[in-house]
């Protein structure tokens, strides 16, 4: 029996193509979403019928690693003497897979960028509020951190977060409000500050006074930068900035480390509310609890992603990623504090553009 | 509601099926979803509405919005009429394919356009380059987002446009002449006067469909709050913040804003239409 493995892309995190009103009608969201849905049953239902269906909620850089971790899976589930599973993953930004999750799409496993994004989730009832606690490590198998990408040879000698907001440095990262990444990039560079005893809002309020584009997502910010030639400096995610290094040649960017970053922890968690039967939560929690196997840890560091667990990964893929002085949320006082504080409205990052 | 549309007995037929159709089509796709907006935003209480509404950067979105959407349907208006008298009344090789190309902003999805866009100015792109050498950045300013929305909004004016001119008989502008008005004269006291409502449809059309532009935009406008940052935008960072509430707000001061617009457009259409006393 083949395995069949579907990715599809329900909301594919690009912002509506044009929205003159905010889709508000919360009635008519689900309706849009079920359609959606339908398609995607019919395409699963064509392969299968009788296979266990899972759909994995997730977000924009992690394409590549779940497509490998779903066959992965796929092969080891039906070695264990299941029917093999139809795994179905769907990307986007964090926040809008978080919202159709929210609005009624029925996924059994979200894997997000943010585990504010997921506590929204809880909020609305889809899982419960201690869900960060079900599986090790906060329930992130694998974690990533923020570095910078710069053009071939540095030309402007970036080696640390005090030379991004030197005289005439462009820096490219995304809006915060929109893309989770973006707010990694940020607290980074508060956490920086904090370290070196400056004036954390004021280095932050410095440094996107460097930024002539502010994206609405990490990939878009990472095509403004590689493709488009803006900016001098992209503030990236390990991961994507391995990926571009790999897609787009190693001789057009270096990868620059700074000395302090934050340990971004991406969560991963079993939606209870869309668990039909036993069968689906069996396979729904095989398919999180399978991810901090060696196997795939090793699969993580392949992408770029730092995992825990290193013993059957290659050696070459764990090197790679240097050590450097990791602050993790929890430091700053967790999401449920620093999102309100710091993204929220009218909050610090607000101020940075209003209140000058 | 019979009593209320039909105080006499039409004498075409089939007046309640088809009214019944369009009122059910109309509300299921239109009335429903904006009713639902303003229900959303009723609930949420005008004064709450306006303290989200009356914030610089909300205030400074909007004006962004609006004033680039008007420059932009003004340049369609001009260079609409210019397009459609070049394609009615002049007969050259390609002229098929030009007229056809004029839908091509319809047809293309507006982020393809916008990617497209971007790639041609932005400061290493084909235009883009050139223009960075006088010191003129397009992308990622002011001029991108123009760009944009006159791209989105370009057949509208060109499309309503067209039939009136080729409806038009030739014989008037004949007569202008004989009767020994300049050429000049002829084109604004003759033939202006009878494409102006079309045109102002076209006009009105192109505007309300920049105004609500989002895709195409994002790509090339930079996004900057206070700079290149347009109110689909703000309503897409409220949604993102789970913050359906400011999201309705700034959603109905667009709805108010541009329904006041195109009534005003509306009222300049009637009155040019009585000036000219047909079409």
């Amino acid at each position: 029996m083949s395995t069949a493995i579907q990715i599809v892309d329900p909301l594919s995190g690009r912002p509506p193509r044009s929205a003159p009103l905010p889709p508000t009608a919360s009635g008519l969201r689900p309706l849009a979403l079920t359609t959606l849905m339908a398609s995607a049953i019919a395409l699963g239902a064509a392969t299968d019928l009788r296979a266990e269906t899972l759909l994995n909620v997730s977000y924009d850089p992690t394409r590549e690693f779940y497509r490998d971790y779903d066959a992965a899976f796929a092969a080891w589930w039906e070695a264990e003497g299941h029917e093999a599973p139809t795994l179905e993953t769907s990307h986007g930004g964090s926040g809008a897979q978080a919202r159709a999750v929210i609005d009624g799409l029925d996924a059994q496993v979200v894997t997000l960028a943010l585990a504010s994004d997921i506590d929204q989730i809880a909020t609305a009832g889809k899982l419960p509020a201690d869900w960060q606690s079900a599986l090790p490590h906060n329930a992130a198998p694998y974690t990533s951190t923020i570095v910078f990408l710069v053009r071939e040879g540095n030309p402007e000698g970036i080696e640390d977060w005090d030379d991004i907001v030197g005289d005439g440095v462009e820096v490219i990262t995304p809006n915060p409000k929109t893309s989770g990444g973006a707010r990694w990039n940020y607290l980074a560079a508060w956490a920086w500050a904090e370290k070196d005893d400056r004036d954390p809002e004021g280095f932050v309020r410095e440094l996107y006074r460097h930024v002539p584009v502010l994206d609405s997502g990490a990939r878009g910010a990472t095509t403004t930068f590689a493709q488009r030639g803006i900016g001098d400096v992209l503030l990236a995610w390990e991961n994507e900035a391995y990926l571009a290094l790999e897609q787009m040649g190693e001789d057009q960017f270096d990868i620059v480390v700074p000395s302090v970053s934050m340990r971004a922890e991406p969560p991963v968690a079993l939606l209870e509310a869309n668990i039909a039967d036993d069968e689906e939560r069996a396979l729904a929690t095989a398919y999180l609890e399978h991810l901090y196997s060696p196997e795939a840890q090793a699969l993580a560091f392949k992408h770029f992603y730092r995992g825990w667990d290193s013993s059957a990964a290659d050696p070459e893929d764990v090197a790679r990623l240097p050590d450097l002085d990791l602050v993790g949320i929890e430091e700053m006082g967790g999401w449920a504090e620093v999102q309100p504080r710091h993204f929220g409205q009218g909050g610090i990052f607000d101020q940075i553009y209003v209140g000058q | 509601m019979r009593a209320l549309f039909l105080p006499r007995r039409s004498p075409m037929p089939g007046f309640g099926l088809s009214m019944g159709v369009t009122v059910t089509m109309l509300s299921l796709v239109v009335l429903l979803p904006v009713g639902a907006l303003l229900w959303k935003g009723a609930s949420f209480g005008a004064t709450n509405l306006w303290e989200v509404v009356n914030r610089p950067r909300v205030w400074q979105a909007l004006l962004l919005s609006f004033r680039l959407s008007a420059l932009a349907a003004l340049f369609n208006l001009a260079f609409g009429i210019l397009l459609a008298w070049v394609l009615v009344r002049y007969r050259f090789a390609g002229r098929r394919l030009l007229d056809a190309a004029v839908d091509l902003p319809f047809a293309l999805p507006t982020a393809v356009a916008g990617i497209a866009l971007t790639a041609l100015y932005a400061p290493n792109g084909l235009f883009g380059a050139l223009a960075a050498e006088i010191g003129w950045r397009i992308a990622y300013s002011q001029w991108g987002i123009f760009l944009a929305l006159v791209f989105v909004g370009l057949p509208f004016v060109v499309r309503s446009v067209q039939p009136v001119l080729e409806d038009m008989d030739r014989e008037v502008e004949e007569a202008s002449a004989t009767l020994g008005a300049s050429r000049w004269r002829t084109i604004t006291r003759v033939v202006l006067p009878v494409i102006m409502p079309a045109a102002l449809t076209g006009f009105a059309l192109s505007l309300a469909r920049a105004v609500g532009e989002y895709g195409s935009v994002i790509f090339i406008a930079g996004n900057i709050p206070m700079k290149t940052e347009i109110a689909p935008l703000l309503i897409v960072i409220q949604l993102e913040e789970f913050n359906y509430d400011g999201a309705t707000a700034i959603g109905i001061a667009m709805l108010v804003l541009s329904f006041t617009l195109l009534l005003v457009i509306n009222l300049v259409q009637i009155w040019s239409r009585r000036r000219i006393g047909y079409v």
